[in-house]
């Protein structure tokens, strides 16, 4: 009998380390996201330097958050697959500028605006999504970002990394994925990637 | 003794709960390596049920990408232009009553939504704000509600109560000058007008506008008013764009659903 409460006990005791562990990374990122965050507004505030070496301050603060070579790959969906080893690394250079450059231009827009963060959900071991709010004087924008945890720590990057945001509601990847799926039904990937030069 | 089997046999049945999910990863993963031979896919795996690809259904796509066109001429070619004139004759402080001024018109609809999605809190909220902001703020000039009280508004329409109860959105339609909507929020733009103070049809109450011109102005000044105050969002919206009909429809659905869900 006392050797099965014992048992119990252990196991208790580990579910609890478990949850304690998921606990201390949750606030871990949290923490460090909002590091992450006063640093970009610190960029941003600094109203002296010139526009695009701001923009270009701001995409240096934030790269190793983001998992833009991730997301390159998921927004072709299934087509990724099928495109030869040229194309891939052109696509995914195009689009990771394309994000830099519009991430960082939205970025650039905010003043006097506050984010909070609201909840902290852990679906999969190695997946979290931050709620946060950007509070400014007349409205809140309830922004979600998206974070996994690759398996192996990827050079120059977080270990935490954002593969996806949800500005209310919407995903851009989501979005990205729907529009590139639209366009290759009547167009090539070369087109595509034409377009998306274009964009950065 | 038998409490203690019990228990341990649910701690076993919730952690084999869990492990089979993590066994069944794996085998996911190594299945669509197998399939190419890209090393990739096996990270990819993992996101896959998350951005399952859905096929839309968009009998209008034709109408609706004509229609985005003209939208997008009507906004860059004229509306954007009157509101850059406006914007420069008019404070910002001016334009916020403005807003706030039509925000408050649309008590009624607000509140009526949110009773008929039982959401009583938000509609007792929504009254006082409208008591607060009517007098207080001036006729609703001001909101005082929000920046002295924090009580925030809570937007509903016909066409998020429709989707609380189940009503699926039926295909997109992008509506003259209005933009983006579906089948469903455009049929609930009937019932908020009759919710609507501005509105030219015969009334037994006080509206805003009594013919179809007045109407036409005050619905005009309210939309000036708005781009006035949301300058550039648009354009930071078109920018990542490849194909503008898709993406805002995209942008719009995926919004919608998610106003409902709340």
């Amino acid at each position: 009998m006392k050797k099965i409460y014992k048992k119990v006990l252990i196991l208790c005791a580990a579910v609890l380390f478990g949850e304690s562990l998921s606990a201390n990374e949750q606030v871990e990122l949290k923490e460090h996201f909002l590091n992450k965050i006063n640093e970009v507004i610190l960029v941003v505030e600094d109203k002296k330097i010139s526009k695009n070496i701001r923009n270009g301050n701001i995409i240096k603060v934030l790269t190793p958050m983001f998992d833009f070579e991730l997301m390159a790959k998921l927004s072709l969906g299934n087509t990724w697959k099928e495109l030869s080893k040229e194309n891939k690394d052109r696509f995914v250079k195009l689009y990771v500028e394309r994000m830099k450059q519009s991430y960082s231009a939205k970025i650039d827009a905010y003043k006097d605006e506050k984010v909070e963060v609201k909840k902290i959900d852990q679906p999969q071991p190695n997946k979290m999504a931050l709620v946060t709010d950007l509070v400014s004087k007349d409205e809140k924008l309830e922004i979600v970002y998206k974070f996994h945890k690759p398996k192996e720590k990827i050079s120059a990057k977080d270990s935490w990394l954002v593969y996806d945001v949800e500005i209310l509601g919407v995903s851009i990847l989501k979005t990205d994925i729907a529009q590139f799926k639209e366009f290759l039904q009547t167009k090539s990937i070369t087109e595509l990637m034409d377009a998306l030069a274009k964009q950065s | 003794m038998r409490f203690v089997y019990l228990a341990l046999i649910s701690i076993m049945f919730s952690f084999s709960g869990c492990s089979s999910k993590s066994i069944e990863e794996p085998k996911e993963a190594v299945a669509q390596e197998e399939k190419s031979s890209d090393d990739s896919n096996g990270e990819l795996a993992g996101f896959a049920d998350e951005f399952e690809a859905k096929e839309i259904y968009d009998p209008f796509s034709g109408y609706n990408r004509a229609m985005t066109g003209f939208n997008d001429g009507a906004y860059e070619y004229v509306l954007k232009p009157v509101a850059e004139g406006y914007k420069a004759v008019l404070h910002v402080e001016v334009r916020e009553s403005v807003r706030n001024f039509f925000n408050n018109l649309y008590f009624p609809m607000r509140f009526t939504n949110n009773l008929l999605q039982g959401k009583f809190c938000n509609a007792y909220e929504e009254g006082g704000r409208f008591v607060i902001n009517t007098t207080v703020g001036v006729l609703g000039l001001f909101d005082p509600a929000r920046n002295h009280f924090n009580i925030e508004a809570h937007e509903e329409d016909f066409g998020q109560t429709l989707g609380f109860y189940g009503v699926k959105s039926g295909p997109h339609l992008v509506l003259p000058l209005l933009g983006p909507s579906n089948i469903r929020d455009a049929i609930s733009l009937y019932p908020d007008s009759l919710l609507s103070p501005i509105d030219y049809s015969e009334r037994e109450y006080w509206t805003l506008s009594d013919t179809s011109a007045e109407y036409i102005a005050a619905k005009s000044l309210e939309n000036i008013n708005y781009i006035s105050l949301n300058m550039d969002r648009y354009e930071k919206m078109k920018r990542d764009a490849v194909d503008l009909y898709p993406y805002l429809r995209d942008v719009y659905e995926q919004y919608r659903d998610k106003q409902i869900e709340e």
